[in-house]
């Protein structure tokens, strides 16, 4: 096991007060680019 | 008026058929065919095979809803597509086979107008020697009964852990070319926190063994993301967590035999190399249900049809990987030969891997086939879906909603533990799903601010949040559609 992750950021990735808030953040990202719209990928020539 | 046959209740003919029946008036008749009784919400599968939710937590049985709703609903499973008709029926139909009650085993010609091919994956676990969920101590997440038996195992071992054994756990890719490591990747981090939760994690080494090049490939070529105010790879994310969770792994593994607490592999380098474990999770390789389909004159035309799964509108022609485009990918799931079929989800034959192809020297092909979660499956179905009630109501073919993977994000919420306060997730989205290297050249692919990780607490509380809302979603209680795919 080696130690990647710091005390201080496990702290906020830990946190629930701190991760409250990131889970808005989290959902309205997630939200945005999943409603956020798609298409098709080829031109149209008519 | 129209009648529209969905195959498979899962989580694309399950979107396909409420977004059918809502917006369709009762004129017109939408029959769903599965062998399934139930509708299983699969993402949750992995909390299932650590046993911090119930199997039953994660299905609910369709015939109520079905019948509730006004959707017909046929437990049976189709054996042959015969899209012209044949000599004594007009029309095109499906032949199926009842699989429960008094009528077992009884065949039956499904008439159709529309036809939407929603049956997703085989579970190809014949492809690997030995590798049959729930023997050779190696079990399967990828069904709710696969997920049961993962976690008796499991929580067998952990006893036996908890005596005095020193175990070793396999996670990862059960064939060469494996996709869904995804699932894997989830499963193994709630094994490992698991383990720790009932105090037996230093009895354990854990290992991934996956076909993957590199670490967080999953079947995506890897992504560059903005993680924080960082930008790194993605294998660089997963290396972080696995060596902080104390993981190591094997990589461009092809596994190609099971025995009893022994998995084979080759190498990308050609080795054949062999791992002991107590207990292992591989995900099986995928494939085509092997359907016929034949014309009019009963002669078989199966491959006007399908290529493993079913053909679409994608560009099959053979290139090499330095000439894969998006462009390749299908927008509109339509067969092009039988226009009034479409192939949703995960029954479509991609037009190639996502991943860079890769043969060890003895010519094995070791990479993953590409992925198609739930996300994809959920918007392909409902676009397809979109086009038939436009064609219905115009009374003209319409395909004005598009949707390829190569313009489609798509968020993957993984669970890296469960629990309220000591829970953890790994979320990535990306965007574009498949790489377009010539709109977005200097980042791999991908636009960086819609491709992005994240790791914490908050991750675990969306997926759970996701679970509850998708199986609301799915018993289509009120404003159901208000939630997008």
């Amino acid at each position: 096991m080696t130690k990647r992750i710091s005390n201080f950021k496990r702290f906020v990735m830990m946190n629930p007060i701190i991760q409250f808030f990131k889970f808005i953040i989290l959902s309205i990202k997630v939200l945005l680019i999943v409603a956020g719209g798609h298409g098709g990928t080829r031109e149209v020539t008519k | 008026m129209a009648k529209i046959v969905i195959l498979g209740a899962g989580i694309s003919g399950h979107v396909a058929a409420s977004h059918l029946r809502r917006k369709l008036d009762k004129t017109h008749e939408v029959v769903v065919v599965s062998p399934n009784r139930n509708y299983q919400w699969i993402p949750s599968n992995i909390w299932v095979g650590i046993g911090r939710m119930k199997s039953k937590e994660i299905l609910f049985p369709l015939a109520p809803l079905y019948k509730k709703k006004g959707i017909g609903f046929k437990q049976a499973k189709v054996t042959s597509f015969y899209p012209e008709g044949d000599i004594n029926e007009a029309k095109p139909y499906v032949l199926a086979e009842y699989v429960v009650g008094e009528e077992k085993g009884r065949q039956e010609k499904i008439t159709y107008d529309y036809l939407i091919n929603a049956t997703g994956p085989k579970l190809n676990f014949e492809a690997t020697e030995g590798l049959n969920p729930g023997t050779n101590k190696a079990y399967s997440v990828c069904t709710y009964t696969h997920a049961d038996h993962a976690n008796e195992g499991l929580q067998s071992l952990i006893e036996e852990m908890k005596q005095g054994k020193e175990a070793r756990i396999v996670i990862g890719t059960g064939h060469a070319k494996a996709t869904c490591q995804g699932a894997a990747f989830e499963y193994i981090l709630n094994v490992e926190q698991e383990l720790r939760r009932q105090k037996v994690r230093d009895k354990a080494k854990i290992t991934w063994i996956s076909n993957e090049y590199e670490l967080g490939d999953f079947g995506m070529d890897g992504m560059l993301l903005s993680y924080g105010s960082n930008i790194m790879k993605s294998h660089e994310m997963v290396e972080m967590v696995f060596e902080d969770r104390g993981i190591d792994w094997i990589l461009g593994a092809g596994v190609n035999k099971i025995e009893d607490g022994l998995a084979h592999y080759e190498t990308l380098s050609g080795e054949q190399n062999s791992i002991e474990y107590d207990f292992a999770m591989l995900i099986p390789s995928f494939s085509g249900h092997g359907f016929k389909a034949f014309d009019k004159n009963n002669q078989d035309i199966t491959e006007k049809l399908f290529k493993g799964f079913m053909i679409v509108d994608a560009d099959y022609s053979p290139k090499p990987y330095e000439e894969w485009t998006v462009q390749d990918w299908p927008e509109t799931y339509q067969n092009p030969n039988y226009k009034n079929i479409f192939a949703p989800g995960i029954a479509f034959a991609p037009p190639h891997s996502i991943s860079k192809p890769r043969k060890s020297p003895n010519g094995t092909e070791i990479f993953p086939a590409p992925p198609r979660t739930g996300m994809p499956s959920g918007i392909t179905a409902k676009l397809v879906a979109d086009n038939i009630i436009d064609s219905i109501k115009n009374k003209n073919e319409s395909l004005h909603h598009k949707g390829s993977m190569g313009n489609m994000g798509a968020a993957c919420i993984a669970s890296a533990g469960f629990g309220m306060t000591k829970g953890s997730g790994v979320s990535i989205t990306t965007f574009p799903i498949v790489p377009d290297y010539k709109k977005y050249p200097d980042t791999q692919g991908r636009k960086l601010g819609k491709t992005f990780g994240e790791i914490g607490l908050a991750g675990h509380w969306l997926k759970l949040m996701l679970h509850y809302a998708f199986i609301y979603k799915a018993k289509m209680k009120p404003f159901w559609y208000l939630i997008p795919e």
